[in-house]
């Protein structure tokens, strides 16, 4: 097993890891997309893939799928190399990328026919999964946007890779159409199939994801579950309530609450920030004082809390550190180390490494359209 | 064919049917501006057409225009859109090897071309006839061997031009002017110096040369015959090297 004998020097690396990548780096012309990325991806987890637009997300599944040709660093996935065993690979993977599309003329089952290869599953049976069974004659122009996507999920999965990639998985899907095409991911875990998940959606991070790696500027910011992450960068509850006059006993008894941070004060607006346990003690305190609002509300942070806070610019805001060696990047968050820890104090980071169009049109590019 | 490589080509050839851009450039437009022209100038020989029948003469030139709509204009945009869409994306991380988009474009192109061309002259023939061959033999090479090169300039176009629009844009100035002064247009005795000068050079020139003058018994052409053989060979070898990433 000539891909898992290079494979296994690197560092950390286990035999459970499905994607294990070291120190990724990949820039268009000067502008530096991935700098330095660690990231681990177990066998039949679903590790989601999240940050700001521009964080080097789409690149860097890019570069595992074998799209892309890194500038340094060592990749390897299902033990294959994706630059130089890119043909071997391919086979065992199936993705969905962002921005992406088929031949306006091609119908439903063309498409599924120019995708299959001797792997491939039932056709009928994912297309009546995804809901397509009665557009199985219709041209990819006429599908709806959903269609579109739910025609990319069956062709990522025809093949049963043993490997699934989604880039941006419920991008124009109605409610109903998300619920079902995240059933069908939990399908996929439950089968044992790996999924590495991009995505901007937090609760569709939340919902589906065992892991979670947070990027900024090319580089790991924070991994851990969500709940991990929740504790870590939005442990603040927050209870508001509106009262004409505030009574300065009442104040006074919310500030020296347990738990309590701070208790901010808005003309007639009072908000009480803390950990979750105040809740529960200003709701005591309100009754003890015989005031109880009618528009008391309580605000719990959750996932989409905790990554605005970890991506916020400006001071205060984590800012990533140096690539972390071995698994710290993509293991369990280390206490202390940069590129797992909680969110340090920092200036920001770089705006010009960050944002801008992911693929501008303009740019140099090879044949299928990636930037060299 | 079940290989990647076949199923491409077969569903490239599927799709090339069902767009309009081949059916009307490729296919109508030689046929209906042959139609058009061929008429215009009579049946009579022409010193002008070398003491030959003018619409024979546009009859054994517009099998070169066929060959150009498709290498300059059908395979740039068809090209271009689909990197500038992402379809090529989602072929290469399906495992579809990336030097195979292009070879499927180049037995497409061809195979375009020499349907398109048994069209013409099947609509040809009843109306002004197909004029006797003198030399197939060079006919028969210059040809094959004019498709490949510019069907070869269409792949390589289409890999370097930045979307549809632009390989529009590039496409159809380059084909009209070549059209006009190499093939379609008027024939070369009643340009002035000038515009003689600019045309000679051009590729669909020397292709509708190597055609053309062995097909009419109007003499050998070899020059041209072998400069069309030199830009098979060059523009094989830039498409190839550009596509085989």
């Amino acid at each position: 097993m000539p891909g898992w004998a290079a494979a296994a020097t690197m560092v950390g690396m286990t035999e459970r890891d499905v994607v294990t990548v070291r120190g990724l780096r990949k820039a268009y012309r000067s502008r530096v997309v991935v700098d330095g990325l660690d990231l681990d991806v177990p066998e039949g987890e679903i590790v989601g893939l999240v940050g700001a637009n521009g964080a080097g997300k789409t690149t860097t599944v890019e570069c595992i799928q074998g799209l892309r040709r890194p500038d340094a660093g060592m990749l390897r996935v299902l033990g294959f190399d994706p630059v130089t065993q890119a043909d071997r690979l391919r086979p065992l993977l199936g993705s969905q990328l962002q921005d992406s599309a088929l031949p306006d003329r091609l119908r439903v089952t063309e498409a599924l026919d120019l995708f299959a290869t001797s792997r491939a599953g039932d056709r009928g049976e994912l297309l009546a999964q995804f809901g397509l069974a009665e557009r199985r004659r219709s041209v990819f122009s006429s599908l709806s946007g959903g269609e579109r996507q739910r025609l990319f999920l069956v062709l990522a999965l025809l093949n049963r890779p043993r490997l699934v990639i989604l880039d941006e998985l419920t991008q124009g899907l109605d409610p109903a159409a998300r619920r079902g095409v995240w059933a069908a991911v939990r399908q996929l875990r439950a089968a044992g199939t790996t999924v590495l998940l991009v995505t901007h959606e937090m609760d569709e991070a939340e919902a589906l994801c065992g892991r979670i790696v947070v990027m900024r500027a090319g580089r790991v910011l924070d991994t851990g579950t969500p709940a991990e992450l929740v504790d870590r960068h939005a442990s603040r509850a927050t209870v508001a309530f509106s009262m004409p006059e505030v009574p300065a006993a009442l104040l006074d008894h919310l500030g020296r609450l347990d738990g309590v941070r701070d208790v901010q004060r808005t003309g007639t607006q009072v908000a009480v920030h803390g950990n979750r346990q105040i809740i529960a003690h200003v709701g005591a305190a309100l009754v003890a004082h015989g005031r109880v609002p009618a528009d008391l509300s309580a605000h719990v942070p959750d996932l989409e809390d905790a990554l605005l806070r970890l991506l916020e610019p400006g001071p205060g805001a984590a800012e990533p550190g140096p690539a972390a060696p071995g698994p710290a990047a993509s293991g369990p968050a280390a206490p202390g180390s940069a590129a797992s820890g909680p969110a340090a104090p920092g200036p920001a980071a770089p705006r010009s490494a960050t944002s801008g169009p992911a693929t501008p049109a303009t740019a140099s590019h090879d044949l299928i359209g990636g930037r060299r | 064919m079940s290989t990647a490589m076949g199923r491409l080509v077969r569903t490239e050839l599927k799709l090339m049917t069902r767009d309009p851009l081949v059916l009307t450039f490729v296919f109508a437009f030689p046929i209906v501006t042959m139609l058009i022209i061929g008429g215009a100038f009579g049946t009579d020989p022409d010193p002008a057409f070398d003491g030959v029948n003018p619409a024979h003469w546009y009859v054994a030139s517009y099998l070169t225009v066929v060959i150009a709509a498709t290498g300059l204009v059908m395979l740039p945009v068809h090209l271009a859109s689909y990197r500038e869409r992402g379809v090529l994306r989602r072929f290469a991380a399906a495992g579809f090897p990336r030097w195979s988009f292009a070879a499927a474009q180049l037995i497409v192109g061809l195979v375009t071309t020499a349907v398109a061309c048994g069209l013409l002259l099947a609509v040809a023939a009843p109306v002004y006839g197909i004029p006797a061959m003198h030399d197939w033999w060079r006919v028969a090479v210059a040809l094959p061997l004019g498709a490949v090169a510019f069907v070869s300039l269409g792949v390589l176009l289409g890999s370097l031009l930045p979307s549809a629009r632009s390989a529009q844009a590039i496409g159809l100035l380059l084909f009209f002017p070549s059209f006009l002064l190499g093939a379609g247009g008027p024939p070369p005795h009643v340009m002035g110096s000038a515009v003689r000068a600019v045309a000679g050079p051009l590729p669909l020139t020397m292709l509708t040369n190597a055609v053309r003058v062995p097909w009419l018994g109007l003499g050998s052409a070899t020059g041209s015959l072998a400069a069309v053989a030199v830009l098979a060979v060059a523009a094989t070898a830039l498409a190839v090297r550009r596509t085989a990433l």
